[in-house]
Formats: C-alpha cells, sequence, structure tokens
C-alpha cells in the first residue's frame, strides 16, 4: 500500500475508534510509525485527510445508493428479499465512515463543501428507499400509497442515517454486527405493517437472528 | 456504432433525469463548484468563459467515466447483497429449504472426495486393482486421521500463547 493510502487507512482507524476530534495528525503519524513530516508531505493537516475520506464516502456511497434508482433490486416476488439484504449493505458501508456520523454537525459546520455532498447523500438515500418501496408496491408486495409512502421513506431515511448515534446512546458499544442487524430490523419494523403475511416470516427471521445475538453478546 | 452512441446518450439522459429527480443534481453540483470557484477567484468574463468550457467538458467526461462505473458499482452491490444473503441464510432458524441445500452441498462435497481419492489412486503405483482399492482406503484413513491431529496442535499452540500471555 502507498504511504498516501496507508495514511488514509490508519487515520479512518482512529476516526472511527478514537473519535475523530480526539485525534491529532501527530496520533495519525505515531500509529504508522512515520516522521509528522512524512505525513505532511502527503496531507497538509487533519482538514485534508478529512475531505478526502469524505470524497471516498462520497464516491462509494454514491454508488451503492444509485443501484436500487436505476434498476429494481428484485426481479419479483421471489427474490423480494434483496432489497432488505441491500440495507445491510448500506449500513455496513456506512459503518465503515462512521465517525462522521458521530460528530455529524461539527464536522458539517467545519466543513461547508462536505455540508453540500452530504446533503445530496441524504437526498440520494431518501430516492434511494423511495425506489425501493416503490419497487415493493409494484410487485404488491407493500401496500402503502401517497402521503404514506412519502412518510414511510422519510422515517426510514431519518432512521438510516441517525441510528449509529442512536444505537451508541442507548447502549455504548455493542458488536457491529448487532448494530447493524438492529438497524436492519428496526427499518424492517417500519415497512412490516404494510407487509403481507409472505413476507412477514422474513421479518420474523430477523427477529429471531437478533434474539440470537443479544444472547449471545450476554 | 451511432446506434450504440444512441443508446449510451439514451441512459445518461435517464440516469440525469433520476438524479435530477432524487434532487442530488450532480450536474448541478460541477456547475456549483465552477461558480464556487469562479466566485473565488473574480475572473474576468473571457477567462470565465475558458473556465466554464473547461468544467463543461470535465463534466462530460465525468459523465462517460459515470456510466462505465455503474455497470461495476452495481455488480459490487449485487455481490455484497449476495454475501449477505448468504450470512442471512446461515443465522436464521433452519428450514426445509436450507437442510436440503445443506444436503446438495454434502452430495456434491462426497462426489468430489471420490473423485479426489480415486485420481489418488490413480496417480500412485500401479498395482493390481484390488491392490489399487486397499491403498486408496489406506490413505483415506491416513488423511483423516491426520487431520484432527493438526487440529490439536493449533489448539494447543493456541492455549500455549494465550496462557503466556496471561
Amino acid at each position: 500500500m502507498k504511504t498516501k493510502d496507508r495514511i488514509l487507512h490508519i487515520s479512518l482507524a482512529l476516526f472511527n475508534d478514537e473519535g475523530e476530534a480526539d485525534t491529532t495528525t501527530i496520533d495519525i503519524a505515531n500509529e504508522m510509525d512515520i516522521s509528522p513530516g512524512n505525513l505532511y508531505y502527503h496531507f497538509k493537516g487533519k482538514d485534508q485527510i478529512i475531505t478526502e475520506l469524505f470524497k471516498q464516502y462520497e464516491q462509494a456511497m454514491s454508488h451503492t445508493l444509485t443501484a436500487p434508482i436505476e434498476q429494481p433490486l428484485s426481479t419479483d416476488r421471489s427474490n423480494v428479499e434483496d432489497n432488505w439484504y441491500y440495507l445491510y449493505v448500506v449500513m455496513e458501508e456506512m459503518y465503515q465512515y462512521r465517525f462522521l456520523y458521530h460528530n455529524l454537525d461539527n464536522i458539517l459546520q467545519r466543513y461547508p463543501d462536505m455540508k453540500r455532498g452530504f446533503k445530496r447523500l441524504i437526498q440520494l438515500k431518501r430516492a434511494a428507499l423511495y425506489a425501493i418501496c416503490q419497487t415493493l408496491l409494484q410487485q404488491s408486495v407493500i401496500d402503502a400509497r401517497d402521503q404514506q409512502l412519502l412518510g414511510l421513506v422519510d422515517n426510514m431515511t431519518l432512521n438510516l442515517t441517525f441510528w449509529f448515534n442512536y444505537s451508541e446512546l442507548l447502549h455504548d458499544r455493542r458488536p457491529p454486527h448487532t448494530t447493524i442487524h438492529q438497524g436492519v430490523l428496526q427499518l424492517l419494523t417500519m415497512v412490516a405493517p404494510y407487509l403481507g403475511d409472505e413476507q412477514l416470516s422474513f421479518y420474523r427471521d430477523c427477529e429471531s437472528i437478533y434474539a440470537t445475538m443479544l444472547e449471545q453478546t450476554d | 456504432m451511432s446506434d450504440k452512441k444512441s443508446k449510451v446518450t439514451d441512459k445518461a439522459s435517464e440516469i440525469a433525469k433520476n438524479i435530477w429527480l432524487a434532487g442530488v443534481g450532480a450536474y448541478g453540483k460541477a456547475v456549483e463548484d465552477a461558480q464556487g470557484r469562479l466566485e473565488k477567484v473574480g475572473m474576468e468574463p473571457p477567462k470565465l468563459f475558458r473556465e466554464l468550457v473547461k468544467a463543461g467538458s470535465a463534466l462530460e467526461d465525468d459523465a462517460r467515466g459515470a456510466l462505465e462505473t455503474t455497470a461495476a458499482a452495481r455488480s459490487s452491490v449485487e455481490e455484497r447483497i449476495n454475501r449477505v444473503r448468504e450470512n442471512f441464510h446461515m443465522q436464521r432458524p433452519a428450514r426445509i429449504e436450507d437442510l436440503n441445500a445443506l444436503q446438495k452441498k454434502v452430495d456434491q462435497l462426497t462426489r468430489k472426495v471420490d473423485k479426489l481419492s480415486k485420481a489418488l489412486a490413480d496417480q500412485g503405483i500401479v498395482k493390481a486393482a484390488a491392490g489399487r482399492k486397499a491403498a486408496a482406503a489406506a490413505k483415506n484413513k491416513v488423511a483423516t486421521k491426520k487431520a484432527p491431529t493438526r487440529k490439536k496442535a493449533s489448539s494447543r499452540a493456541k492455549s500455549t500463547t494465550s496462557k503466556r500471555k496471561a
């Protein structure tokens, strides 16, 4: 790995685990066992590192979120579940860059460019969830229309965006797979009232997996 | 060729429409960015025009690049969905379909093992048919015996290292 990429990699890990605010470029250089001067050669400070990391995140997330807008994830009722699995994919990707969400207001205030990018991402997230719900509606998996559907999409977007903050406030740190799984379960709980019996079995599976996870952590 | 091109532009306009509908405005982003740069620099009109053309062509490149990457992005999303699905199926309460799928896998593995042991026997010293069979059986025995001892050894190694740590 090139030094530049290594710096980004280590910074991301430190930001995620120790918090962005508490991590300095000296910490990053120390962690990598390189001199601060060497780090400075690649990045002129933490700002540039954060901006670069956000660029990576924005690009990856845009690609992921465009997928269901471009083409439905499920072709018919037989693989409807792919839509639910997709929610895991999105959450896992968010989790990789969770430091952004843990300090969101603060970061967005400091970086106006990122604020613009982040707003676009939220809109895209909303559009992706809307596209999924539209597909489900067309495939008669859910029955919700107009305002109900829009409300559902906004609630899901809200949950998806702030799930990690909420989860950490409520449970402190949990194993990542539990946090992510519960997040998806939470999203499905919102869709559940609109689901037919057939799809409810998937929801029941999600519940029982979550129960097992909790038993294993206790 | 031209047909292909129009297909690409069709796709491009559809994506653009989608993005616009989504309130994202990737095109808007580039214009926004260009404007931001211009405001910062305070450029005179001719330069501004050149700069806009430059931004425009960069935008075109971006759009073309985006088309190429969407296919890759799509397959990456599908790949990840498949991984999550597999993982999910492992964790959820077993169903008849799961058990059937498992049985199928076991059958496949059994066939492979049979093939492998046959190949091993064929490679071995050519003996009488009966002797070959016995040799294959013996080899199988050795193989099955070897595996657990190796496992034990590694677990022992692990436990000693963890003891050392403690």
